[in-house]
């Protein structure tokens, strides 16, 4: 199915049936925020605690 | 949503607010195919806060927070909904709440703001994720380009869609 007919078809459901799907996608984002798969940031690099060597 | 509806209508019902209505990405959904959001934005006029010019929204938190409800930042959790309240800042957001359509999610009744006020806020608010929103508007045909003109030149924001045309919809009209 064609992206715009399948937005056509969850447009015209019901606001309780596309709630629901809401409710599904707000769940499914809370449990990847949850498993620390995502990272919404990069994350610095902690400061060495130890003095640069050298090579 | 359902439950969180329905602690809402109950707040309304004792008079902790006057009349609501559903705006914000859930808003959107109403005419709309779905997409993710994790907040409920309900904008609400509250009784006798233009009377005495102090505005707060103590007595919701107070409501919400003694029937189980938990403040989180700028939200608070009701049903298991992060719930944003706004009191409506502006004209057209006055005029959105007053205006909005009536509806029910499983049973319980709400309003939703129409979708050329939800666009014409978007407009006004002018994050990206706005303007992302009202192309979706826009690409879907769920919004009447009579009615959203008129609620654009009424409420002076014709510069920003001119501006929002150029950017966004040039060469596709």
């Amino acid at each position: 199915m064609s992206k715009p007919k399948l937005q056509a078809r969850l447009a015209a459901l019901s606001f309780s049936e596309k709630i629901k799907i809401l409710e599904k996608l707000r769940d499914r984002e809370k449990a990847i925020a949850a498993s620390g798969l995502r990272k919404d940031k990069p994350q610095p690099h902690p400061p060495s605690d130890t003095p640069n060597k050298g090579s | 949503m359902k439950a969180t509806l329905e602690a809402i209508n109950q707040m309304q019902a004792d008079g902790i607010i006057g009349a609501y209505a559903i705006g914000g990405a859930v808003g959107a959904t109403f005419y709309l195919a779905p997409a993710a959001t994790v907040d409920l934005d309900v904008f609400a006029t509250l009784p006798g806060a233009s009377a005495t010019g102090i505005v707060s929204l103590s007595p919701i938190y107070e409501f919400l927070t003694s029937r189980g409800g938990a403040v989180q930042d700028e939200y608070i959790v009701v049903g298991g909904w992060p719930v944003q309240f706004l009191l409506p800042g502006n004209a057209l957001e006055q005029e959105a709440v007053a205006r909005a359509a009536s509806t029910d999610v499983e049973g319980a009744p709400t309003r939703v703001m129409s979708a050329e006020h939800l666009v014409a806020i978007a407009l006004n608010t002018g994050r990206a994720k706005d303007h992302s929103r009202i192309l979706q508007f826009l690409e879907q045909n769920a919004v009447d380009r009579k009615k959203l003109q008129d609620v654009i030149e009424r409420h002076g924001l014709s510069a920003k869609w001119n501006q929002f045309e150029r950017r966004f919809l040039a060469g596709t009209q």
